[in-house]
């Protein structure tokens, strides 16, 4: 029994730090797919906007739908200790979202608001798209011009 | 020196004129909306691009410009540019008949800079959606990203200068009793050949 103790004790104290390293590199993969799927969607929005592509309710709006859907994910849990761009070269998270964790969980809030009005906003015709557009961008400009590396 | 009384000329045409005092207003709140404005930087864009066309504007006058605009006229040689910083602390006006010697380098950096922000500016992609500068996709997506950065890079840069040059003012005003605001108004400068 002892060294079956002995053995979990030192292998619990030895499994952290590399699973901490794992964790932090799994957030930030996962932000960034978080990341990349906003986009897509911004995409389409910014698409319509600009008339390169035809508007289309129905597109719009599900693309909208899929932005509220997103925004409703609770990403700012993906921002763990140890997966800021000072500790990771994949990273583009500034310290100071650890630092401001209100403010920056109050930014995403922001984001979640917007997205919460665009499925409405982009209803009927191409252009209340801009506007939408502009809601939601201005939503991921306040939060990218504190908190995101700007290299 | 030469001893030569100072005599009152015309040395700054209307045309430099105005473009240097809508340059300074244009650069001033240009710089503001971008650190404080809207999120929606329409107006930032627009007053970007009136920035640019005074400088296409003031590079073609310092071609064909009347002399004291002229680069031809004012950038010196490094001897030139040494003789005079050796002599600036004396405290007495240059009485120069245009830009002297370390007023022109300031001019030329001050250009270039400008023009690093408005280039970066059009490359510029910030990722939101709404503010993408109209170059942005025709440089790519890692450039339009890293434009970014430049682009506040040459803010910090533009308020350096900026400072330095109200320094420089000051300087010639107190130090060497000198006003160089006053001819950039009115055109005229008290100037000793030399």
């Amino acid at each position: 029994m002892n060294v079956l103790k002995t053995a979990i004790l030192s292998a619990s104290l030895a499994i952290p730090l590399p699973l901490f390293a794992q964790d932090a590199d799994d957030a930030i993969e996962a932000r960034h797919g978080y990341m990349k799927m906003l986009s897509i969607e911004m995409g389409k929005l910014s698409g319509m906007a600009k008339g390169e592509i035809e508007y289309d309710e129905a597109a719009a709006q599900a693309a909208a739908n899929n932005l509220a859907a997103l925004s409703n994910y609770d990403l700012p849990s993906l921002f763990v200790e140890g997966s800021s761009s000072d500790d990771n070269g994949d990273s583009d998270a500034l310290p100071a979202i650890w630092q401001n964790t209100e403010d920056f969980g109050a930014k995403f809030a922001g984001f979640r608001e917007a997205a919460a009005a665009a499925p409405a906003a982009v209803t009927g015709g191409q252009g209340n798209i801009g506007a939408a557009l502009q809601t939601l961008g201005g939503a991921c400009k306040d939060c990218h011009d504190d908190y995101r590396k700007p290299d | 020196m030469s001893n030569e009384p100072a005599k009152r000329v015309r040395v700054w045409d209307p045309a430099l004129r105005i473009c240097h005092w809508l340059l300074a207003v244009l650069v001033i709140v240009n710089w503001c909306l971008g650190k404080f404005g809207p999120n929606v930087m329409t107006l930032h864009f627009w007053l970007g691009y009136a920035i640019l066309s005074l400088l296409v504007f003031r590079v073609i006058w310092g071609f064909i410009g009347p002399a004291p605009a002229r680069f031809s006229t004012f950038i010196p040689g490094p001897r030139a540019l040494m003789r005079y910083l050796k002599g600036i602390l004396r405290r007495e006006p240059s009485n120069w008949p245009g830009h002297n010697p370390a007023g022109a380098i300031s001019v030329i950096a001050i250009l270039l800079v400008l023009g690093w922000q408005v280039v970066s500016g059009l490359m510029a992609d910030p990722d939101d959606f709404i503010n993408v500068g109209p170059l942005a996709s025709a440089v790519g997506s890692g450039t339009a990203r890293q434009a970014v950065g430049w682009h506040h890079l040459g803010a910090n840069l533009i308020l350096i200068f900026v400072l330095l040059h109200l320094a420089a003012i000051l300087f010639y005003r107190l130090w060497k009793h000198e006003d160089l605001v006053r001819p950039m108004i009115t055109g005229w400068k008290w100037v000793r050949r030399r």
